[in-house]
Formats: structure tokens, sequence, C-alpha cells
């Protein structure tokens, strides 16, 4: 056996591009964006934008799809694998029942109808990664179909989108093509820890008529998968991988448009720029009589542009055949009609309980539970602290503002609800002023301290002793006797002007509605 | 004691009452083995050493009053058959000193009951093929005339009374005609029965696990403890318990025999004479006779091969030189892929694999392989009904005598010898090859085939025949 845990086969360098690609490109701060003038906008603006998206998901499970290799991310390569998920002769593969569940769920999230009978196909072809020489899919019957989801259209209406299908599939493993000092080697290496992993891939209906709309769309099925718990969608660690179909055609047109297929997209933003730039590729190319041919193209993050990875003339061949292997999987109505009741809580129900429950505004509830993770994280802090609408704007604002700086979700970020509920309790208990706590958090955020430790290591704590402001506002009394004397003229304004004073001299720690009590106190007594 | 006439029930008690050690058995045997395989070319590998402490291991349990139901007996298995403490070759060059990481269920299950592995069976090239002639270390020659081939080498180790029973796998009839051409008793049971984990298959859908042994009896005691569930091949969930001892001899009056007419035209006079006799034999013993229409037989080895071949092309895909057999030498991934490949898999492989590739490309999917799945389901039904009309059907096992080792013949040829015997995986009912007769002081066998799980009625009928009946004149 040349393949021992924890090292890596090597296979000539192969060129093609890297099927999926890791955190490399995520968020590299601000990148140019070729703009998109009026005249072109014009020449966009003549075609109907036809836009299909193929989502591939990791599911949550214990274990890999077909083996009992844990499924879980690991760094060292080769560690997560077995004989079976290595392809060895004589391994049969196993379906894992819970891989099967998260399926059906997420079938079922998705509205779908879902197959009581259906089996697994291999897809045939060689590459490095795939152990087998075959990917175990599901190609001629999906275990969903017939589905849709909703999201706003462009002009805010409420649009279906249909969801053609959801199958389950086992994911390949990954090609390395440079040594862990980053330095380059003249052939590849394989790691199978991902061969194995459970995948569902989620085929939308050409329902797709803008990049916003395709934005909108991976953003609420990412937030379905999320609250079935099917899986954690994190775009940036590929657990959610997305391709795109587009293409143009005249808005009184039937028949589709000549579509090519986008790929390596790495985060919702690069799906939404790269379907842009084609678009417009597209646009021009047909608005200049010239015709768009098959294609697949590649997003270039740095570069922000798409490179051209193969023009196909015809389909691969992947001789799809049932696995003789595996057993069909049989389902009944009840087992589905089960499941459907055991689905969690939804996005919109949440949002509704939390406007039932907690008296938020609809748009809080909204916001919030846009995400299962931050609507986790709101209520986690709502238990410390029991204040649904202070808890919610500090969450929906300041929180999520940070998190979006640092591209993490809620249950990433080192600043825990137990952090956000102390940070709440001190401004409640006029410890430290709001203006105060927005520091403090930041500080919180960006170094993974306590905020009692942030107040005490930066001296922040208000300043509520009576006689240590008296002596701070008696000076600024007399240093500005004219906004003084527009006060007593009766300007009220000028009471702020001076409230404003002594919060400077205190670096904002002055608890201001004591300073507010003095002020009036010495002024007019 | 000599294992040819014992039975496996008699030599354990032996070991269990320490008239003989499982470690003198072992050692006994191992001493046969490499004596009578110089000339007939039946292991790959031989387990020596590894065996013997095994054995000692038994002797240990026995001692301390382990009753195992195996304890110290001797067992070949085939070398598509997965055991890591000898290399598994696949029947492939490439394979030759591969320890697999895997040890099939089956071999893990007679281990258990205390069986030894003494060595690892010859097969052809990639397990594809009844007769070992394309097997890369070269033909397992008959024990019974040196100048033809033994068609298995499982039956061959039996039939020289190495081993007291072999463990094979039989796809479209390797196992099936092996015994018909050694003159032994071969088992391939109901789909479902054995788990098939740990077998390397050319072919998933009709690929099982098998017993080839002296007896019908001896046959019984194995499958007992082979059948059953196995989560790890998922077909077996049909099987979730065991057999029990084979009842006694069905009674005659109860039992109807299928005597499919028209299979017996495909033979050669002096063949088809065998079966008329063993169809007289029958009925002189006051069993009824049904003559019956098979007339499926040519269209589903047809579909068999379209079948086979198609999973062939898959189920060696894994073959890329990258984790296990031998890596070709080259800069560019495509040719590293060639030279493994041709490295790993020999002449008819690489054909099989070929074939399969075009068979199920773009355009012939419909014409080949969704035609060959219909005519799949009608040999089932063909057979089902079959069983309307009777209980067992007889059906000869091969086609012709065994081979010459020099023959000149096509792979064609050798596709169309599995005639009786595809058919029969395709139906997917159990089927036991006992011995018929003779031709030219050759064994000739015959298929008994029931339906689902019938394997009780099988090897009852099946024993009583073999064991002092005219049918196994020797």
């Amino acid at each position: 056996m040349n393949l021992g845990q924890g090292t890596c086969p090597r296979v000539p360098r192969v060129l093609a591009m890297k099927r999926v690609v890791g955190h490399e490109s995520w968020d590299k701060g601000p990148v140019p964006v070729s703009q998109v003038s009026k005249d072109e906008r014009k020449v966009i603006m003549k075609y109907e934008v036809v836009i299909g998206l193929e989502v591939h998901v990791e599911l949550l499970t214990k274990c890999k799809l077909f083996c009992s290799c844990p499924n879980r991310f690991v760094s060292e390569p080769n560690l997560n694998t077995c004989p079976v998920c290595l392809g060895f002769p004589g391994t049969m593969p196993q379906l894992s029942r819970e891989a099967l569940n998260q399926a059906l769920k997420a079938s079922l999230a998705l509205n779908c109808e879902v197959a009581l009978y259906s089996y697994f196909d291999r897809k045939n072809y060689f590459y490095p990664d795939m152990p087998k020489g075959y990917q175990i899919s599901q190609y001629y019957i999906p275990l969903g179909s017939r589905g849709h989801l909703e999201i706003d259209d462009d002009q805010g209406k409420l649009k279906k989108i249909g969801v053609g299908r959801v199958h389950m599939e086992e994911d390949a493993g990954k090609l390395i093509h440079e040594t862990t000092g980053g330095i380059a080697i003249d052939s590849s290496m394989v790691d199978y820890n991902r061969a194995g992993v459970p995948l569902i891939e989620i085929v939308s209906e050409p329902d797709l008529r803008s990049s916003g709309e395709a934005k909108r769309y991976l953003e609420k099925l990412k937030s379905m998968m999320q609250y079935a718990g099917v899986s954690d969608c994190k775009m940036e660690e590929g657990s959610l991988r997305c391709d795109a179909n587009v293409s143009l055609r005249m808005p009184e047109d039937e028949a589709y448009g000549v579509k090519t297929e986008l790929k390596n997209m790495n985060s919702f933003r690069a799906v939404e720029r790269s379907l842009d730039h084609e678009i417009k590729r597209q646009a021009e190319l047909l608005d200049q009589g010239e015709k768009v041919i098959t294609q697949t193209l590649r997003w270039d993050e740095d570069k922000q542009q798409t490179i051209v990875m193969r023009s196909k003339l015809e389909a691969d061949d992947y001789r799809c055949f049932a696995d003789p292997e595996l057993v069909p999987i049989e389902l009944t109505a009840q087992e589905v009609e089960n499941a459907r009741q055991n689905l969690p809580e939804m996005a919109d129900e949440r949002a509704r309980r939390f406007v039932k429950d907690y008296g938020l505004p609809g748009y809080d509830a909204g916001v919030l539970t846009s995400s299962r993770c931050l609507a986790d994280y709101f209520e986690s802090c709502l238990q410390l602290f029991n204040k649904p609408k202070e808890v919610s704007n500090w969450v929906m604002g300041e929180f999520s503002a940070r998190l979006n700086n640092a591209g993490l979700e809620a249950d990433q970020a080192s600043f825990t609800p137990e952090d956000m509920a102390e940070l709440l309790k001190m401004i409640d208990k006029q410890e430290i002023s709001g203006k105060i706590a927005k520091e403090v958090l930041e500080k919180a955020f960006q170094s993974g301290k306590k905020p009692r430790r942030v107040v005490e290591e930066e001296g922040l704590l208000q300043i509520s002793d009576q006689s240590e402001l008296e002596a701070i506002v008696d000076r600024v009394i007399s240093e500005n006797p004219d906004t003084v004397e527009n006060y007593r003229g009766g300007k009220s304004k000028a009471l702020g002007h001076l409230v404003g004073q002594v919060m400077k001299e205190t670096r904002g720690k002055a608890n201001p509605q004591l300073v507010n009590e003095l002020l009036v106190k010495k002024i007019d007594g | 004691m000599e294992l040819r006439k014992t039975s496996i029930h008699q030599a354990v008690e032996a070991v269990q009452q320490g008239e003989i050690t499982a470690f003198e058995l072992i050692e006994k045997t191992l001493k046969n083995c490499s004596v009578l395989d110089e000339g007939l070319n039946i292991f790959n590998s031989i387990a020596g050493i590894d065996a013997l402490e095994q054995a000692k291991a038994i002797d240990q349990k026995n001692e301390k009053g382990g009753n195992l139901p195996l304890a110290g007996i001797p067992v070949a298995v085939k070398d598509d058959l997965c055991y890591g403490v000898l290399p598994t070759s696949l029947g492939s060059a490439a394979f030759n000193e591969f320890m697999s990481p895997v040890t099939a269920a089956a071999v893990e299950r007679l281990m258990d009951a205390g069986a030894v592995v003494i060595g690892k069976t010859n097969l052809d090239d990639m397990g594809q093929g009844s007769t070992t002639l394309s097997s890369p270390g070269g033909p397992t020659v008959n024990p019974w005339q040196a100048e033809r081939t033994a068609g298995s080498a499982g039956a061959a180790a039996v039939a020289t009374g190495i081993c007291m029973f072999a463990l094979e796998s039989d796809s479209g009839g390797a196992q099936r005609q092996g015994a018909s051409h050694c003159g032994v008793v071969g088992l391939r049971p109901t789909t479902g029965r054995v788990s098939r984990y740990g077998l390397n298959t050319h072919c998933s859908s009709f690929a099982r696990v098998g017993i080839t042994a002296f007896s019908c009896e001896n046959i019984a005691g194995v499958l007992d403890i082979l059948s059953g569930f196995d989560e790890r091949d998922a077909a077996t969930a049909v099987c979730r318990e065991g057999i029990t001892e084979i009842s006694k001899i069905p009674n005659s009056d109860k039992l109807t025999i299928g005597y499919p007419v028209n299979a017996f035209d495909f033979l050669e006079p002096e063949l088809r004479e065998v079966f008329e006799k063993a169809r007289d034999e029958f009925a002189e013993r006051g069993y009824k006779i049904a003559e019956i229409d098979l007339g499926l037989l040519r269209e589903g080895l047809q579909a068999y091969y379209v079948i086979a071949l198609i999973e062939a092309s898959s189920n060696h895909a894994r073959f890329d030189g990258i984790r296990f057999g031998k890596t070709g030498e080259s800069e560019i991934l495509e040719e590293m892929y060639q030279h493994s490949r041709a490295e790993i898999l020999g002449k008819e492989a690489r054909r099989r694999s070929i074939f399969g590739t075009y068979l199920l490309s773009k355009g012939n999917y419909d014409q080949y392989y969704r035609q060959a799945l219909k005519v799949w389901k009608m040999v089932r039904q063909e057979f089902k009904k079959a069983f309307d009309q009777c209980d067992l059907l007889m059906l000869p096992a091969a086609k012709k005598l065994p081979r010459l080792l020099n023959e000149e013949y096509s792979f064609l040829d050798e596709y169309f010898e599995d005639l009786f015997c595809a058919p029969v995986s395709l139906s997917g009912m159990p089927a036991l090859t006992v011995p018929a007769g003779q031709v030219n002081q050759l064994p000739v066998g015959m298929q008994l085939v029931g339906p689902p799980f019938s394997e009780k009625t099988l090897l009852a009928l099946g024993s009583w025949d073999t064991g002092t009946g005219p049918l196994s004149q020797e």
C-alpha cells in the first residue's frame, strides 16, 4: 500500500483548475470593480438576463456518505480516510442514514416533491482526486424535485424561484499543488480527507433575471439550509459552492440564448460581480452582432475578471448508470410526512415569533432572522439580558457591522452573547455610556478580551462621582461665560454645548444625566 | 485422516476430541499443498507459518473448551477475496504483493469459526473468465487430465483433497463450471445470502461468494456460518438469519424437477446423454419430471455480458495507479493513467473495460444497456414462472468439456460457455453444481437451480445423488 495516513500520493502535476478553492481569495478588501457606464447599461437593458444556479452544499453529519470516517475538517492530509473512501478493491459503499435524513430535510425545506423511490448512479470519469474513478451521485432520479423558494425581485416584489432538483452525491478529494511552505512543486499531491463527504446539489430553474436576484436566491438558500440544520453553508470554507449558468435573450424571445457556465466564485459578492461581468460581456458581443459560444469560465477574484477554462462543443459523457453496489432508497409516505412535521423553525416563522413574543418591530425581526446564527446569537443574549429592543439594536447595529467587516458569522466571533450581555448590563447600570460602549465593543471584538476588562484597562468607567464632576462643571461654567449667558437668556440649546464641554474634559466618561443636572443646578441655582 | 473421505463434521469432532490437533491437520495440509501445487498451479500464495500459528491458537481455544464449528478446517480462498494476511492478487500481476487493508466478510466469518486459510487460489485476469486461461500466472491444470484446464482453482484444490472446502466467487459461472470440470460440488447462493464485502469483483450485480466442497453436507455446514446480514453489503438485508442443518431428503413424490428441453439442444450428443440419463434416474426414483421452456438462455447470456462489461469498465476505473497496484512512469497525467492501467489490467481485462466503456457511451445506452436491463427482468420472470411448474430445475453447468490448455479459441467462444450459468446469475436464484456423470473420463456437472433461499432443498437433493447414486460414478 503506497498510501499512509498523513501522507499524500503524488500524481503528475494537474494543470486544470483546482475544482474547489479554499480560503485564499476571501475578501482582500475593496477591489476596483469595472464600472458600468450609462451607455453600457443601455446595451445591457435591451436584453433579458437568464440565470440558473447549481449549488453544492456540504451536509452536516457525523460521518461521510458511504463510510464511517468523520465528516469534519482536519488539516493533516489523508487522516479522515479508510479503505472504503479510498476506493480499495473489495470495499463497498454503505449509505449513511443520517446523510439521507439531512438531504430529505433539505428537500422538504425547499418545498420539493420527495421521490419515495430513488437510487444512486455512478458518474464515470477519471480525476486523481476521485478514488473510485466514478462519483456516486443521483442522476436519473433525484431525491427532491419541483421545489421552490421565494425571494424579492429587483422591484421588491415577492417572486418564486423554481428548484428543479435536489440530489445527494459524494464529494471528491483535493489536489495540492504546492508544499506547506507555499513552494510550487513539479507534481500534484492528493488529499482524500474530503472524498466521500456528503453533498447535496441544488439546481435552480432558469428563473433568475439579474445578478441581484441570484445573490438574494443564494442568501435565501443559505438561510434555509442553516435553519433546517442541514449545512453551515460557509462559502469561504467550501461548504457552499456555486456555479452559475447565464445567457441573454431578447425580451420577446421564447428560446433561451447560448449560455456560459461560471465557476470558482468564493463569496456571494463574487457571484454577483462575476455575473455582472459576464452579462456585460455577452451583451456587448450580441450588440456587435457576434455570437456567444458555449464556454466554461472561471472567475478570477484578484483580477476581477473571467478566464476561459474550456470551450466545449458537446456535453461531457459521464456514462451514468445505477450503482450496482447500493440498494435503492425506498421511503414511505409516512416517513416523509414525519420528516416534514419535524422540520425546524424556518426564518419567516421565527421572525413572526420575534415580533409576537419580544415585541420587536417587523424590520428588526427580519434582519435578525436573516441568518440562523444571528438569530441564535440574539436569543442567547436575551437569555442573559432580557431587554429585547436594546439587544436587537446592538446585535443588528454595532455587532453586525463588526461581523461584516471581519467577514465572520455570528458564531465565529470571539465576542460571545455573554460578552454582549455584560456590555449591555454595564450600560444599563450607567457604568458606561452608550458611546463608550461602542468603543468597548470594538476593542473587545478585536482583542477577544472581556468587555469589563477592556473598561478597566482603559479606565473607561463612567464618572458618577458628584464631587469629581462638580469641579469640572464649575470650571466649564467659568470658562464659558457667554454660553452661560445665552442659556440664562432662554436658549436651551446652549446647555447642550456646556454638557459637551464637560464630556470632552472627561473623555466621554462623565455620566451625561448627572452632568445635566449639575449644570442646571449650578447655573439656575 | 484423509480429507477427501472425511466430512467437515467428522474432522471438527476429531479435533475437538483431541484425536488430531488443528496444528497437525494444517501441517499435513500444507505438505500436501506444496506437493500437489507443483504441477497444477492452484495457488497464488500459500500461508505457511501464518496458518500454523492460527492452528496453534485454535488448539489453545479448543483446550479451553471453545466449540468452534470449523475448528482447524483448512480452506482455500479465491484470490479476488481480500485477506489481510496473504497478498491479494485480484488476478493482476501488478498486485502480486498487494496486502489488502481489508479482509472479506466471508473470510472473517470462516476464521471466527476456526477455519484456517491455507492459500489463495488462482483466477482469470482480474477475475474475468471461467477457465483460468487468462490468469497472469498461467492456468490451473485439471487434476483429472493434465492437458486440460481446471476451470476454477478452488475446485481443483477440493478435488485433489488439499482442503475440505474452498471459498469461491461466481458471476457468470466460473465457480459452477469449475465444480463441473473437477467433479466436485459448488454452491452459488441466493442473492443477499452471503456478504460480498471484501470481494473485488468486475461485476457487482452478479458476483456472489460461493462454497465449493466435496459433499453437500460440507457445503451446508459452511453456508450456515456464512449466511446472514452484514451491514457492509446492503444486499444482505434480505437475509437476517442463517439456515440450520439440511433437512432430510425431500420425499420424491412431493418434488417436481423441471427439465428445460430446449437447453439441452445446445449440447454435443455425448454430453446430452449424461443429462438424459440423470433425468431418467430422477424419474425412476419417483420424482416428477416437468418439461418446461426456458427460451431466453441466449438472450440472457447476451444481457449478462452487456451488463458485466459495463460494470467492469466502471469497477476497474479505480485502478488508476495512484493508491495501489503499480504506478506508471510519466510526467503527464493521461499517460500515467495509460501506463498504470496497462500494467494492472491484462489483455482480457483491458478488452472488457474498452467494450464496457463503448457500450455505455452516449448513444449506446438505450440500444445496449437499457435493452439488457429489460432482458434481465424478463429472464427473472421466466425463471419465476418456471418455478410455478416445478420445484427445482436441472441444467448443464458447462457447455463443453474443460478446455485443452493449448487450444486456440476466441474470447467470444469463451463467453458463450457461460450459456447455462449466466442466465441463472441474472435470475438471482441459488444454483448447485453436482457431478452428473462422465464423458471421456472427465467429470460432467449438473446445475440444480431453485427459487430464492431454496438452498436446503438443493443441498438435500444433491447430497442424495452425489453420495451413492449413479450420478457420481467416479
